[in-house]
């Protein structure tokens, strides 16, 4: 089985590379194996890094069985007990009929999360363990066995596509075969959340070119993607990508305003822009475009290519004095990009333009977040899409993180809870992909402004 | 080892079979702990490296035999009125307990002599004459100086706040007053025995002497015990199904208290993990596949209720003020936490999940079942009403109290507003207690309407008690317990008190051929202790 060789490669690289928890559950599903297989996993992973390096890899257990005495189990329930003794009699001693003590004692099973360095401890307290298995592996001690949930929180999205009613034969979950599920419902709920985040991409591009002189962003924008053939890939992601990102780093400063006003319109502008508003629908087909100059561009001759080429040259140097001159608050960095975007591949600009901008993106995401807040539902999938397209840009895989962020965006559907972690990777990954956009977005702010 | 596992291949019998041939090293301890729960218990470890394991496949979990009953449903729409006087609800269970309390008076006390005089029936309370023995039917009511009353509340209209919700009404000076009222008027009740042991609203019969100063000097009590109780299975009238004799258990769990923050999860996770059989090791997962229902009894979540408690009320009025209804105030994400809670346990075992007091339902009892709209992802495990009027597997939200059967027994359950209200009347009982006196009174929520929101029934009160339940349980107490009760025929009833899962960890298993009740505890170790 592949798996057992893949676990390992899982392991190492979010136990050690990513230093995020991994659970029994979650390991199971990345790796689509039984879990009682997914816990041996773990035990042997947590074996051999513990041998190659003591107490790098820290585990905790999940013991079942028996307590020792009764009284502890009752322990915890006393005080409660007693508690509520004490607040219902105002006196206790005058109880007339002594509570029967119980015929027998109750069978208690408990089930224990325990890390460990409290592991042998909390044994002790057994007399008689029925099971015992890791629960989870972490990269250091923690502690604050609440981080586990985040973990536990990505199971469910880790097996989304499956039919939950079959996730028992991959995983070892109890099989209930009279359990009925309607199949229609869902998919029209998953449909439903798909086409909103494809929806907001649009409105997302809308937004600059609405309050922007489209006239003049839309020559700019598609004539590149014409004039270089070759670039006809680098361009989709381009233009996708700086319309997802426009907002980001420059929004920070000059579009704060347009963002915070604009999350209740574009909802209903979204649908009908492509009809009523001409502008609006050049600059979503900048998307398109991207597609339909794949098939134009081969038949364009250098010649005109290159014509076009000088002319947006020259339209962008007489933009970018104008923006040097308007936009003081843009730094070097950013205003000298923008020809470079067009000419130069993106890869070579992803560094330098990185470190400027992560400064304004650090306080970016939250305004972000509070429209998510506020803005209801929708606003709230947009985030989602967002930090999942930055989670898997983790492994510097820029190209590759686009189609995952158009995937998970179509399959996203319930709010992940925050994770400080990838949030902190949000401003760097960000910076990045701000820094491939930039010279768009800052000729589109540039029109914004005015 | 790796190529020795075939999947599915075989039946879970030879699949063992073929384990032990070609894995000798394995002690098995092959069980078969009955004819359904088929399945190969090993002590293998799971704390063991490679060569893993060929997992086990475990047989698939049993049906539910469930049938839930309507009892509690209220009329739909503008059928449902609150326009009715609550004063024929008393009359109500006044005119239907009469009979069956009068009967046991008779039994008790038609011979009963005292100073030579014989005890006889008064029909009404008013007709009660001064130094006669004798006995009469009737409701009590009991006059509380710290029972809440709603003519203070008006009186007192300019009140900063409503007072603190009261741990009891009990008056420590002991100037509470109980009466025994019907229809033609009250008769004041004096007589040690009896004062601190009775509620508002409960139907007892009375017998005594009427003092000088016109109060009832009361000798004995009695009341209407438990109602006729069925068979098992006998519920399953249309189809009876046979007694099979398969082991299967039901898990009651209540007060889950999801707030929608991170503190409390990691237990859920357990307990999904733990339903689900993915948690623990072999042997374990195969007690949890004997578990065929989770019942939910109350408070899944903890500040949901339309009606805010004091604190929330409080801490929401020093906020802004606000006219109508503020969307952004409203958060989703505890009702979306109990989806994804139940939507991942919903696959492998069916779920009854009652409201409670701080759900949001509507406040007055009955309340009726959590709305689908809370439920995105579970309800797709809901049987549409077009097809059928009951899920039977599945996602079964219902009323509180709720009353079914399930494994052929009658089950009667509540999330506990009715057991804590009815405490506030009493000293020194206990909630198990509490309830087997509903039960004994025939009534399983007294002391509604008098202190507790109710909706205004006319013609019949369905929480009067018809038919003796097998198992009642009522969630959210603050203690787990349980308590065998036995009525006059033999009757015998199950008690739990559930506890609140949030403070505790505990579930409650009941085993469903013998009636047995087990613990699961689950907890985390904090760190560092």
């Amino acid at each position: 089985m592949s798996s057992e060789v893949d676990y390992k490669e899982y392991l190492a690289a979010r136990l050690l590379a990513e230093n995020h928890p991994v659970t029994y559950r979650l390991l199971s599903r990345a790796v689509k194996t039984h879990v009682n297989k997914a816990k041996q996993m773990l035990y042997e992973f947590h074996k051999i890094q513990n041998a190659k390096k003591p107490q790098s890899i820290h585990a905790t257990y999940l013991v079942t069985g028996r307590k020792r005495t009764l009284k502890h189990t009752n322990g915890l329930n006393g005080k409660d007990g007693e508690d509520a003794v004490m607040q219902d009699s105002p006196f206790p001693s005058s109880v007339p009929e002594p509570q029967e003590p119980p015929e027998e004692p109750i069978p208690t099973t408990s089930i224990v999360l325990v890390r460990e360095e409290e592991l042998e401890k909390t044994k002790a307290e057994f007399s008689d363990i029925t099971s015992i298995h890791i629960y989870s592996l972490e990269s250091g001690a923690i502690e604050d066995l609440g981080i586990l949930t985040l973990c536990n929180a990505e199971v469910p999205a880790q097996s989304k596509n499956d039919d939950p009613l079959e996730l028992w034969q991959l995983y070892g979950c109890i099989h209930n075969p009279y359990i009925k599920r309607r199949t229609p419902k869902s998919s029209i709920t998953a449909s439903k959340s798909s086409s909103k985040p494809t929806a907001q991409p649009a409105a997302k591009s809308q937004q600059p070119s609405a309050s922007a002189a489209p006239a003049a962003s839309k020559p700019s924008n598609t004539k590149p993607s014409a004039t270089a053939p070759a670039k006809a890939t680098l361009k989709r992601s381009d233009s996708s990508k700086s319309n997802a990102s426009k907002k980001g780093p420059h929004a920070g400063d000059i579009f704060k305003s347009f963002a915070k006003a604009k999350p209740p319109k574009p909802k209903e502008t979204a649908t009908p822009s492509a009809t009523d508003d001409s502008p609006m629908a050049g600059m979503s087909e900048d998307e398109g475009s991207d597609s339909e100059p794949d098939r134009s561009t081969t038949q364009v001759d250098e010649a005109k290519a290159a014509a076009a080429r000088e002319e947006k040259e020259a339209r962008q140097e007489e933009l970018r004095k104008m923006m040097e001159e308007d936009l003081v608050m843009e730094d070097a960095a950013a205003s000298t990009s923008p020809q470079d975007t067009a000419d130069m591949d993106e890869a070579s600009q992803d560094t330098p333009a990185a470190t400027p901008l992560d400064t304004q993106k650090k306080d970016e995401p939250k305004p972000v977040e509070t429209v998510v807040t506020e803005g209801g539902r929708r606003r709230g999938k947009r985030r989602v899409t967002k930090r999942k397209k930055v989670k898997d840009a983790d492994g510097y895989l820029v190209t590759k993180e686009e189609s995952v962020w158009e995937s998970f965006s179509e399959d996203e559907k319930p709010p992940e809870p925050k994770k400080p972690k990838p949030a902190a990777f949000s401003t760097a990954k960000g910076g990045k992909k701000g820094g491939v956009a930039k010279g768009q977005g800052s000729i589109a702010s540039f029109f914004k402004k005015a | 080892m790796r190529a020795s596992f075939e999947p599915r291949l075989a039946k879970h019998t030879l699949v063992t079979f073929s384990f032990i041939v070609r894995n000798p090293q394995y002690i098995i301890v092959s069980q078969f702990l009955s004819l359904s729960s088929r399945m190969a218990l090993t002590d293998i470890s799971l704390l063991k490296g490679e060569p893993f394991d060929a997992p086990t496949n475990t047989s698939p979990r049993n049906a539910s035999a469930y049938k839930p009953l309507h009892t509690f449903e209220l009329p739909k729409g503008t059928e449902k009125q609150y326009s009715q006087q609550y004063a024929d609800m008393y009359f109500v269970r006044l005119a239907q307990l009469k009979n069956a309390v009068k009967q046991k008076a008779a039994e008790a006390w038609d011979d009963f002599e005292l100073g030579g005089e014989k005890a006889k029936y008064v029909e009404r309370v008013l007709d009660v004459r001064q130094g006669e023995l004798c006995w009469v039917v009737g409701t009590v009511y009991m006059e509380m100086s710290l029972k809440p009353n709603v003519l203070d509340d008006i009186s007192k209209e300019h009140w900063i706040a409503a007072p603190p919700p009261r741990e009891t009404y009990v008056n420590p000076s002991g100037q509470d007053d109980m009466m025994l009222e019907d229809e033609s008027g009250r008769l004041r009740i004096t007589g040690e025995t009896v004062s601190s042991h009775y509620v508002t609203g409960c139907i007892l019969a009375a017998l005594g002497t009427e003092q000088a100063d016109g109060s009832f000097q009361v000798v004995a009590t009695t009341y209407a015990d438990l109602p006729k109780q069925p068979e098992r299975w006998d519920g399953e009238n249309p189809n009876p199904k046979k007694p099979k004799s398969k082991a299967s258990k039901m898990a009651i769990v209540s007060g889950l208290g999801i707030t929608g923050t991170e503190d409390d999860d990691l237990t859920l996770d357990l307990l999904v993990e733990y339903l689900t059989g993915e948690a623990l090791g072999p042997q374990d997962q195969a007690e949890a596949l004997q578990l065929n229902r989770l019942v939910i009894a109350g408070n899944s979540l903890s500040h949901s209720s339309p009606i805010l408690s004091r604190e929330d009320f409080a801490a929401k009025k020093s906020q802004k003020k606000n006219y109508g209804y503020d969307a952004s105030s409203y958060n989703a994400s505890p009702a979306e936490k109990l989806d994804a809670f139940l939507s991942q346990i919903l696959p492998t075992i069916p779920i009854t999940i009652l409201p409670g007091n701080t759900d949001p339902a509507n406040v007055a009892l009955p309340q009726q079942p959590l709305h689908p709209a809370l439920f995105p992802q579970s309800r797709a495990y809901v049987i549409p009403p077009s097809q059928s009027k009951d899920t039977l597997e599945g996602f079964d939200a219902v009323t509180n109290p709720w009353d079914g059967y399930i494994e052929g027994w009658r089950i009667l359950g509540a999330s506990g507003q009715t057991v804590e209200d009815l405490l506030r009347y009493v000293d020194d009982v206990d909630p198990l207690e509490a309830m087997e006196m509903m039960l004994r009174w025939r009534c399983i929520a007294p002391t509604a309407p008098d202190t507790l929101s109710c909706y205004p029934f006319q013609e019949d009160d369905p929480l009067l008690l018809k038919v003796c339940p097998h198992v009642y349980f009522a969630g959210n107490m603050n203690k787990f317990d349980r308590k065998v009760v036995e009525g006059p025929a033999g009757e015998k009833v199950l008690l739990i008190s559930v506890p609140k899962f949030k403070e505790t960890g505990q579930v409650v298993l009941v085993d469903m051929e013998s009636l047995e009740v087990e613990l699961v505890e689950i907890g985390v170790v904090a760190p560092g202790s």
